[in-house]
């Protein structure tokens, strides 16, 4: 079953390197178109962007949760159900908010102010819309994963720290950041890789060429373009970016556990 | 109870309760907004600026999600395809799961080929797939096999994460017992570990549903023609009309809701596991 993903994958190495017999060729296209390299870069931005919204928010929303006296059922369904909607109905959703005869330009007009064109391809506000589409969809998982983390802390860490007199900010830096810090790194770690991949938000909010990125762009060069070798070409160097920050978790887990282990 | 400290102030109670007031509407009101578009009439779509309240009711886009035939097939395909990988994925995954909680080397090999797959990007898989599916002559088949043989394989990880907790807390010494008693491995397996982990399994197939109910990527490049229904439902937002799609799109939320809210707090741990695009 794992061969079922894994050969595609090799086969797709293969292909990439394969212009009527082995070259280099397909990369090189791909180096000289300049979508690639605006594919690229947004395959960079746009998931730092996502990553940092969504743990804000996500941090901000858990904190809340878990400092209600009585748990909410209420808000915390209301609080996870954007990721139990399925993403392509977030999608949906998402362009007839945003469209340019949207809900939103709609109540925008209603209030005397002027309408904005959210999801204009090549603009920076489509991206900044990509990210907080991408953000309204994922950020629950990014909570439930800090409030995991945030019920392991030990409820005589917070007395200590009360009756050394710490104010709020002083707990929060001091007892909660440092205990958090492996849901943390795990939520990144997590959400970044998962980022990196971004595909359908762009396809469906602002076509494959509106804010580009790596997967939307192979996905064009296979699908209108129909130059399947210059896609897999686009598709690998994502892969190898994909691997490069997944690796780096890897190492960072080796050293935080030789660094707890250190410390027990 | 922790993080009694930031309760009191006036400030942090009115963060507290705008932030609150902003994830009930942001679950609410899209929803709300999805809703009425699908009991509108199409004409009022067209209304600028849009309405907020529709003047009249229909529930023409509901009869004809049902009429259409292309609506019917991809409701059908995304049916079996969901149940037919799901089955698979838990299958398969409890094997592994099992393996993984009873033999270190395999719960090495496990855990890193679970987060390998994570790793590898849909569209470096799913172009080259086609390829292969084609040759085995499954390749946007009306039945969708091909493309559940590939949410199967998406979904193993998320199945043998689930399960593998509860095979690791059944102790050794019961299954020890039957072995002496003279039961065999597979016996073992499909009498004591199986029925003791069978919440796990209900989770897991569940869970391996969903994913592959919402599941977009593959399912746009692999089935093109015999669509399900995440790649119909962004054929019908982009190039079709606002109120089938609304209607199609308040259907494919069905299932997920359901699990959610019925389900809710016992199912969030295996969500934050089940995550994967």
């Amino acid at each position: 079953m794992t061969a079922m993903l894994l050969l595609p994958a090799l086969n797709g190495l293969v292909l990439s390197f394969d212009r009527h017999g082995p070259s280099l060729g397909n990369y090189r296209i791909l180096f000289n178109d300049p979508m690639f390299w605006r594919a690229l870069a947004n395959n960079l931005l746009v998931p730092v962007g996502s990553v940092i919204v969504e743990f804000v928010l996500g941090l901000a929303l858990a904190l809340t949760l878990t400092a209600r006296r009585k748990p909410s059922a209420l808000i915390e369904t209301a609080a996870i159900l954007p990721f139990a909607i399925p993403e392509i109905v977030i999608l949906t959703l998402a362009r007839y908010i945003f469209l340019p005869r949207g809900y939103l330009n709609g109540a925008l007009v209603t209030a005397g102010i002027h309408a904005l064109p959210w999801l204009s391809p090549r603009s920076s506000l489509a991206m900044l819309m990509v990210i907080v589409v991408d953000a309204w969809h994922v950020t629950p998982i990014v909570m439930l994963m800090l409030m995991a983390g945030l019920q392991t802390i030990p409820a005589e860490l917070y007395e200590a720290a009360r009756l050394d007199g710490a104010g709020t900010l002083a707990t929060f830096r001091y007892v909660t950041l440092p205990m958090l810090r492996p849901a943390i790194v795990g939520a990144l770690i997590l959400r970044g890789v998962d980022a990196l991949r971004i595909f359908s938000t762009v396809l469906v909010l602002t076509g494959p060429e509106g804010v580009p990125v790596l997967s939307t762009y192979s996905y064009s060069l296979w699908d209108d373009a129909q130059k399947p070798h210059e896609a897999m070409a686009a598709s690998m160097i994502l892969a190898l970016l994909v691997t490069i920050i997944g690796s780096s978790r890897l190492l960072f887990a080796a050293r935080y556990s030789r660094a707890t282990g250190a410390m027990a | 109870m922790n993080g009694e400290a930031r309760d009191d102030t006036g400030a942090g109670r009115a963060a507290r309760f705008a932030l609150e007031a902003f994830v009930i509407a942001g679950a609410v009101l899209p929803l709300y907004l999805l809703a009425k578009q699908s009991v509108s009439p199409e004409l009022e779509t067209f209304a600028w600026p849009p309405h907020w309240l529709p003047h009249r009711l229909t529930l023409d886009h509901f009869i004809s999600v049902f009429d259409v035939n292309e609506l019917r097939g991809a409701i059908l395909r995304s049916l079996a395809v969901a149940a037919i990988s799901a089955a698979i994925a838990t299958t398969l995954g409890a094997m592994l799961a099992h393996a993984m909680a009873r033999s270190a080397i395999a719960q090495r090999v496990g855990f890193s080929t679970v987060s390998g797959i994570r790793l590898l990007p849909m569209i470096a898989v799913a172009i080259p797939l086609g390829t292969i599916l084609a040759t085995l002559g499954v390749y946007d088949s009306p039945s969708g096999i091909g493309l559940a043989i590939v949410h199967a394989a998406i979904a193993i990880p998320t199945a043998a994460l689930t399960i593998y907790a509860s095979f690791a807390a059944i102790p050794l010494e019961i299954e020890e017992a039957a072995w002496i008693d003279g039961a065999s491995p597979l016996r073992i397996f499909l009498t004591i570990d199986l029925p003791m982990a069978r919440a796990a399994i209900a989770t897991a197939l569940i869970l391996c549903f969903i994913l592959s109910w919402d599941e977009f990527g593959f399912a746009l490049l692999v089935q093109q023609t015999n669509r399900t229904l995440p790649p119909l439902l962004y054929y019908y937002t982009v190039f079709g009309n606002v109120g089938p799609a609304s209607a199609l799109a308040l259907l494919m939320m069905i299932p997920a809701v359901i699990v959610v809210v019925a389900l809710g707090p016992s199912l969030r741990g295996a969500l934050t596991a089940g995550s994967s695009r």
